[in-house]
């Protein structure tokens, strides 16, 4: 029985050593990994002041092909929201829209004068019945509103 | 280009608003002998004490030219017939008829009908009783601008 007991122990702390080798491994993986890195990092560095022309040529070729993949990506993430980079907001209300700017905008424009135009028409035939002229044109006269004794002749009566 | 569009575009439209409130301005400072004939027409009444009216004073008898065209023959001749009366009231009285008018206007027509006959019976009282009538009621009303 003590036996198979110190049986289990040994095999429990031999995968404890094991658990503990396999960190200790990765560990050290990682640091050569690290450490290869900067090697090679050192190295393009050191052989970049001695890049033949061609060698030049086609890393900038390289660079803007790079750059502009991800100008790319930048406008259809914009467009995707709705807005493209110059802020056109037209094409909220729909393709036909984005596809006839010139049409939409004058459209807009022509709405906005439209509305405009009403309101000032409409505030002023509001505004027609509460003039001073159809007060003065009413049946009763303005002195009717605005002598005391009259009020007071009302009052009394 | 759209942004610029739209900015000079609504910059017109402030213009034009801004041009007619000037000219608004300009009627209201407006003497006697440079209101066009329509007006001065209409507010033939006030032609002598026109250059003693205060600007705003103008501009509420211009409203009143404004939309006289736009009445019947019966309620321009009352117009006409009260403008003097109209202009002599203190701006307190004017701004008391106005809301008083307002209220006469909400009124039902047996009520309104009541109003004007018992105007008519006021107005046939002797004057003396008219004038004792007034001077004993309190002047209830606050000052007004216009």
């Amino acid at each position: 029985m003590n036996m198979h007991r110190d049986k289990m122990t040994n095999e429990k702390n031999t995968n404890l050593m094991d658990d503990q080798t396999t960190a200790d491994l990765t560990a050290t993986d990682l640091i050569v990994e690290e450490q290869i890195a900067r090697n090679i990092t050192e190295l393009l560095k050191g052989r970049a002041q001695h890049l033949m022309p061609e060698q030049e040529r086609r890393l900038s070729n390289a660079r803007s092909m790079a750059v502009n993949h991800l100008a790319q990506q930048q406008a259809k993430l914009a467009s995707s929201h709705g807005v493209s980079r110059h802020g056109y907001t037209l094409r909220w209300f729909g393709e036909h829209f984005e596809h006839h700017r010139f049409a939409s905008s004058a459209l807009i424009v022509a709405a906005a004068l439209l509305t405009f135009f009403a309101v000032q028409h409409f505030g002023l035939n509001n505004n027609l019945e509460n003039s001073d002229a159809f007060l003065l044109a009413a049946d009763l006269p303005p002195e009717a509103y605005a002598d005391k004794g009259f009020d007071a002749w009302l009052d009394s009566n | 280009m759209v942004r610029f569009q739209l900015a000079f575009k609504c910059l017109l439209v402030l213009f034009a608003l801004s041009f007619n409130g000037a000219a608004a301005a300009d009627d209201a400072n407006a003497a006697w002998a440079q209101l066009t004939d329509s007006q001065r027409q209409v507010l033939n009444p006030l032609a002598s004490e026109w250059d003693t009216l205060r600007p705003w004073q103008r501009e509420k008898m211009l409203d009143i030219a404004r939309d006289y065209p736009k009445m019947s023959a019966d309620k321009q001749a009352r117009v006409k017939k009260r403008l003097a009366n109209w202009s002599r009231m203190t701006p307190y009285e004017r701004e008391n008829a106005r809301k008083r008018h307002q209220r006469f206007k909400d009124l039902p027509a047996d009520k309104k009908n009541e109003l004007r006959k018992k105007w008519h019976e006021y107005q046939n009282l002797p004057e003396a009783e008219r004038a004792k009538l007034r001077a004993e009621s309190p002047d209830t009303y606050g000052d007004a601008d216009n």
